[in-house]
């Protein structure tokens, strides 16, 4: 559904992306996640062709995001943060305003998605709240049944109420639809995200599905016969190590239930207890953010 | 699509536009009231400042219905919307036309056709001044408008653009008074239309240019540099050379064989000029910058009934070796054998030089080409009005109303006119009865434009004429004065171009210092 190839911006001297290759694939619903100014937003706006590409390549349903049509826009939806729309429109008219462009628009599912997410028409689009307008954003993006939906950091500012509002409107549409969204939010992207993409200044550090990524990352206490000590050479895939007194913590990337145990051993020496825990998204971004950050320090 | 798009723009701004069209409508009013009627200062003042105030007032408009869907920035949502480009940019120039130029060519047709003008010449008059608007603010505005983000940015790059515009205007100032005024030669002339005509074809290409690339490929950054292209193309324009515009004039004479005997020649029996009295003496030679030459020349083969008046002068001296000592334009001669106050063909030519130049050639022979661009015209028409009172219609005149000033010294004639205005007239007072006249004024505004000058204050030409019957010194005397106002009325004489011709004269050796004023 989307292939991005080597894909890189510049902003005058500043290089928001650089090289980014990943692909998402039709039905799935990729999170791109990375901390901010990670070059997400950017990513989504070239997609959609709102900005162009320094150099490489982005295709979307086929095409070059460069010269997306009208015929491909019907088949895109798209929710961001920063998306204006006209101030002076009430709810009402602006869906009445666009539902023309859009031969698939579904009145009943309009009407429905209108009611779930509880967004006064009457209202002037200049007058809702912040969580309202990603709300109305959405009310926007989903009536058309869009094959591809694009969603630039929805959960951005929202409370609680507002986000489950707006999670239980998305995921009752979803169908069959290729979900491509962009968060640094990552509790709310736990359950939604088929496939992840970590993102870090401008350069994607790897990409996998969800079941993979929960798979491999496992956070380990390690309790040993002697009073520990770090590894001459600790193995690459080992994150975050510490020692303190008998116990060496740390988070294993490349988690192999069969293998693991013998693997500490070697490295280790005597072992009395190996605790592992699977990790929630958060903790794993977190890890690897650190990482980055320190490797880049290095 | 256009529709669908444009009422959404209506719902957005018809407010703007509805207090745009009542500014517009109580412009037209006021211009109307101003025309023929009312004279009051208030009235005076506003006519001249408003429809200065309501081209603004259209720019903000212009800029405001372009930025309802702004091209630049990344946050507008209807960029990811399937809306075709084209009927966008169709529907921004629709309602554009319509907002703006809607009000003013309703306001125009119902008052040319309460003030009496034929329905034919009102939509021709009034869908002219739709078309000047177009291309000389709407076009410019709205491909302006599009390179920006909102009003602020708008706002900020016309000021920058104005700032440029006055640098540029300053140094072709200076590069013109540097060249004796000779590199702006069709700037506020007779043929100044061409340069005109040049700009809106800027303007058209530029639009056309400028829209495409910013509706349909979003290159802002290319579209700005355009419009800094363009604009400077179109000062460029400025510069238009004066010979193939005269050129072409001249093909466009309506009789070109009218000018076929006249004749232009040096002639130094004429003697040397004598200036009236009471002229300040600063302006010969020695005493200030500049100093003045007079060269006797003599205009022949003109028939009564005549005028000849120079769109053009230009004058050369060489010195010796034939090498270029001079070259500037003149103000050229007139040779006015119509009316009242014809005068003889002989005239002095005026030359301007630098002090300094002429203190270095005053006593050397040199040689001196005089280059002129004429325009020669005829009696065309006569009408008279009752001096005071007078309501008439007259073809080519207007709907004219005379009335006393007043200070009661002088008769006052306002015309409205829905067609382009006289180029040449004169005007006096006559009483038949006792076959009396005064004096005729006569002037002439050169404007061979093919349509209607410059209509972007008002669709309506509109003119006044103040003659006077009485000095308020005591110093002169009328023939026709206010006690045979009742019985007398105004002659109106108009004149139309008949040919647009060159001539030169060439004097092969001259001593400027022979040619002082006396």
């Amino acid at each position: 559904m989307i292939q991005v190839q080597d894909l890189h911006k510049k902003f005058r001297r500043f290089e928001a992306l650089r090289g980014l290759s990943f692909s998402v694939p039709q039905g799935s619903a990729f999170a791109l996640i990375g901390a901010n100014g990670a070059g997400k937003t950017t990513i989504i706006k070239i997609l959609t062709n709102i900005l162009e590409p320094t150099s490489g390549r982005a295709n979307l349903l086929g095409v070059d995001s460069r010269k997306l049509s009208p015929r491909e826009l019907v088949q895109i939806g798209y929710v961001s943060e920063n998306q204006d729309m006209p101030a002076r429109l009430t709810v009402a008219e602006y869906v009445d305003y666009l539902r023309p462009f859009y031969p698939s628009w579904d009145r009943d599912l309009e009407r429905e998605t209108l009611r779930q997410l509880r967004l006064p028409p009457e209202r002037k689009i200049g007058d809702l709240s912040h969580g309202m307008r990603l709300k109305m954003a959405l009310l926007c993006a989903l009536p058309y049944r869009p094959k591809l939906l694009l969603l630039d950091e929805p959960f951005s500012g929202l409370d609680p109420l507002v986000r489950d509002e707006f999670m239980e409107g998305l995921l009752k549409q979803a169908g069959e639809m290729t979900i491509l969204i962009s968060s640094h939010e990552l509790g709310e992207i736990d359950g939604v995200a088929t496939d992840i993409g970590f993102l870090d200044e401008g350069k994607l550090l790897f990409q996998e599905s969800m079941a993979e990524l929960n798979g491999r990352f496992r956070e380990v206490r390690v309790t040993l016969a002697h009073e520990a000590a770090p590894p001459a050479q600790v193995p690459k895939d080992w994150l975050g190590l510490q020692a303190m007194g008998n116990v060496v913590t740390f988070v294993e990337t490349s988690f192999d239930e069969k293998r693991f145990g013998e693997f500490v051993r070697s490295r280790l020496g005597e072992v009395r207890a190996i605790n592992s825990q699977p990790m929630s998204l958060r903790s794993i971004f977190t890890t690897l953010a650190r990482a980055a950050r320190d490797s880049a320090a290095a | 699509m256009i529709w669908h798009i444009f009422k959404k723009d209506w719902k957005l701004i018809w407010i703007f536009v509805a207090v745009v069209a009542a500014s517009q409508a109580i412009t037209e009013f006021v211009l109307a009231k101003a025309r023929v009627s009312d004279d009051s200062p208030m009235i005076t003042l506003l006519a001249q400042n408003l429809p200065t105030g309501m081209i603004f007032f259209m720019m903000f408009l212009i800029a405001a219905i372009v930025l309802l869907d702004a091209i630049p920035g990344l946050r507008q949502d209807w960029l990811i919307r399937p809306i075709p480009r084209r009927d966008l940019l169709l529907e921004k120039l629709l309602f554009t036309v319509i907002a703006v130029e809607g009000p003013i060519f309703l306001a125009n047709l119902v008052l040319g056709l309460a003030s009496g003008f034929s329905l034919r010449s009102v939509l021709l008059v009034s869908a002219e001044r739709v078309l000047y608007l177009l291309f000389f603010l709407v076009l410019p505005i709205f491909a302006f408008a599009s390179v920006t983000k909102n009003m602020t940015e708008a706002f900020i790059f016309a000021c920058g653009f104005a700032f440029l515009i006055a640098v540029f205007g300053t140094f072709a100032d200076y590069l013109n008074t540097n060249a004796n005024r000779t590199l702006t030669p069709t700037l506020y002339t007779g043929i100044g239309w061409m340069g005109e005509l040049t700009r809106f074809a800027i303007v058209l290409v530029a639009a056309a240019v400028i829209l495409r690339f910013q509706y349909f490929f979003r290159k802002t950054f290319l579209s700005r540099a355009l419009v800094f292209f363009f604009g400077f193309l179109a000062f460029v324009s400025l510069f238009l050379p004066w010979r193939p515009a005269f050129a072409i004039e001249e093909r466009l004479s309506p009789d070109p064989a009218a000018a076929k005997n006249l004749s232009l020649a040096f002639h130094s029996q004429i003697g040397r000029y004598q200036p009236p009295s009471g002229v300040n003496n600063s302006m010969y030679p020695g005493e200030g910058r500049d100093a003045d030459v007079f060269l006797p020349l003599r205009v022949s083969g003109m028939h009564s009934g005549d005028t000849l008046i120079t769109d053009h002068g230009e004058a050369r001296l060489f010195g010796s070796g034939g090498k270029l000592v001079y070259h500037g334009s003149i103000f050229g001669i007139e040779v006015d054998k119509a009316g009242l106050t014809a005068t003889g063909e002989d005239r002095h030519q005026k030359i301007t030089l630098p002090a300094s130049l002429y203190k270095q050639l005053q006593g050397q022979p040199v040689q001196a080409k005089l280059d002129y661009s004429f325009t020669l015209f005829s009696l065309s028409k006569s009408y008279a009005i009752p001096a005071i009172g007078g309501d008439e219609r007259m073809p080519g005149v207007g709907w004219c109303q005379t009335k006393l000033n007043d200070a009661g010294t002088a008769v006052t004639m306002k015309c409205m006119m829905a067609e382009k205005g006289p180029t040449c007239g004169g005007i006096f007072l006559e009483n038949p009865s006792q076959g009396t006249q005064n004096p005729e004024g006569f002037g002439c505004y050169p404007e061979y434009t093919p349509y209607s000058a410059r209509p972007l204050d008002d669709a309506f030409r509109r003119w006044v004429a103040r003659v006077s019957f009485r000095d308020p010194n005591g110093l002169a005397k009328y023939p026709v004065d206010g006690p045979q106002l009742p019985q007398s009325r105004l002659v109106i004489r108009l004149y139309q171009p008949l040919a647009h011709f060159t001539r030169s004269v060439v004097i092969p050796q001259l001593k400027l210092g022979d040619w002082q004023p006396r």
